[in-house]
């Protein structure tokens, strides 16, 4: 066996060690016990297989998609049917109803102001758990974003369909789009918000910037033309403003 | 199954169910749909399966091809001839990388990960299952899956990589003093 197959056998080893008994991996393991090169490699390449783990594991599921499950199962009643009947379909109906209510829990009506509403929303929703946005024009976004010294993009720079299209984050704010990003400048992470000026703010977000902190956080909320905009962070007002 | 048991079921798995379908629809909407779609299918069919220790990997195997189905749909996908060759080697801060940033970025990162790497890797992170269940879950040969698993890791590596250090190639962003950032 030559270090390089081992290299490529020791790449399916679980960061856990969970395969340690796996007869498949003796002789590479045992390689990577007598070659010095060999041992530092596996020892990086497991150190860092166990970070991407612990992060992965901390993505928690959206609140409600367990009830939801089961309420859609319960609502279907399969046992004693043999196939997928209207209890199915009220399943879903049920299910979807719930999911609906999860996805849009954090969207109030009717926002007495919409700059603190949106304040609070983005520094709301940044202390979830879900983020991030994907796609080619979010990571475009993202890469402009994390320059150090750049400015927080305006409306020329903003294509918010094809964002939306190609799989950035949407969330539901009083049953409108917003979309998000996450990026890191200098070690901190902030995200950005926007959402269209004739949306659920109606032209109530004051030109800006204006700062809302919070004990969990603070936001920046402004608006040009066409949007509306939002940046939380937990790192606090003062960092926010080094991006405006 | 009573319902007890398929809660119990449902509370064993749709954590890490919903982590693999993440990674795989790239959005949070439709990974719950994927999640909620797969436990359907199991109280519809899979709940005649007489070995409950199978269970969890007939659950991945199901999500994932309720996700190819789905994706079928859109008729877009890249042959795996296609994709370049992963080259990205090992380094000393890439592991420091990780541990600093926040958890939704590694599963952005994860996100950008060519689609045929990606439903191996992230079975691979969650370390539920292991290789063989993997090739079995994804139907593909045990030495395609370490294929995979390479080059994959790879291709994650560099995407981390870019979560600190993108620069401002796409889009040109007005410096702070008014000027364009290069």
């Amino acid at each position: 066996m030559t270090i390089e197959e081992a290299k490529f056998i020791l790449s399916a080893f679980r960061p856990d060690g969970s395969d340690a008994g796996n007869a498949t991996f003796c002789d590479a393991l045992r390689m990577a016990g007598d070659d010095p090169m060999l041992k530092g490699w596996f020892a990086q390449s497991r150190a860092h297989d166990e970070a991407v783990a612990a992060k992965l594991k901390q993505i928690a599921p959206p609140e409600g998609l367990r009830e939801a499950i089961l309420a859609g199962v319960r609502v279907s009643d399969p046992r004693g049917s043999n196939g997928l009947g209207w209890g199915w379909i009220a399943g879903l109906a049920a299910a979807a109803a719930v999911v609906i209510g999860v996805f849009s829990a954090r969207a109030p009506v009717r926002p007495e102001s919409g700059t603190t509403a949106l304040a609070g929303f983005a520094i709301s929703d940044m202390l979830n758990e879900r983020h991030g946005g994907s796609g080619e024009p979010a990571s475009a976004l993202i890469a402009g974003l994390q320059v150090k010294g750049a400015r927080m993009p305006a409306a020329e720079q903003i294509d918010f369909e094809k964002l939306r299209e190609t799989g950035c984050r949407t969330l539901n704010f009083a049953g409108h789009d917003v979309l998000e990003v996450c990026f890191v400048r200098e070690g901190t992470v902030f995200h950005f918000y926007v959402t269209r000026r004739d949306g659920p703010l109606g032209n109530s977000v004051a030109k800006g910037p204006t700062f809302v902190s919070e004990a969990a956080g603070a936001a920046a909320v402004w608006s040009d033309t066409r949007f509306d905009y939002a940046v939380a962070s937990t790192a606090g007002a003062e960092a926010l403003r080094r991006l405006l | 199954m009573n319902n007890e048991a398929f809660a119990e079921l449902v509370d064993a798995h749709y954590a890490p169910l919903y982590r693999f379908a993440l990674s795989l629809a790239r959005n949070a909407s439709d990974a719950g749909d994927l999640v909620q779609q797969t436990f359907f299918i199991w109280a519809t069919k899979g709940h005649g399966l007489r070995e409950l220790s199978k269970a969890k990997s007939w659950l991945f195997t199901t999500l994932y091809r309720e996700f190819l189905r789905g994706r079928r749909r859109d008729a877009r996908s890249t042959s795996i001839e296609d994709l370049p060759p992963a080259e990205k080697e090992l380094a000393a801060e890439d592991v420091d990388r990780v541990s600093k940033i926040d958890a939704s970025l590694v599963m952005t990162a994860l996100q950008t990960v060519d689609e045929a790497f990606r439903a191996p890797l992230t079975l691979f992170y969650l370390e539920d299952m292991s290789y063989q269940e993997i090739a079995d879950a994804l139907d593909v040969p045990i030495g395609t899956v370490m294929s995979r698993l390479s080059r994959g890791k790879s291709q994650l590596r560099m995407a981390l990589e870019g979560v600190q250090t993108a620069g401002a190639k796409v889009l040109p962003f007005p410096d702070s003093k008014g000027a364009s950032a290069s």
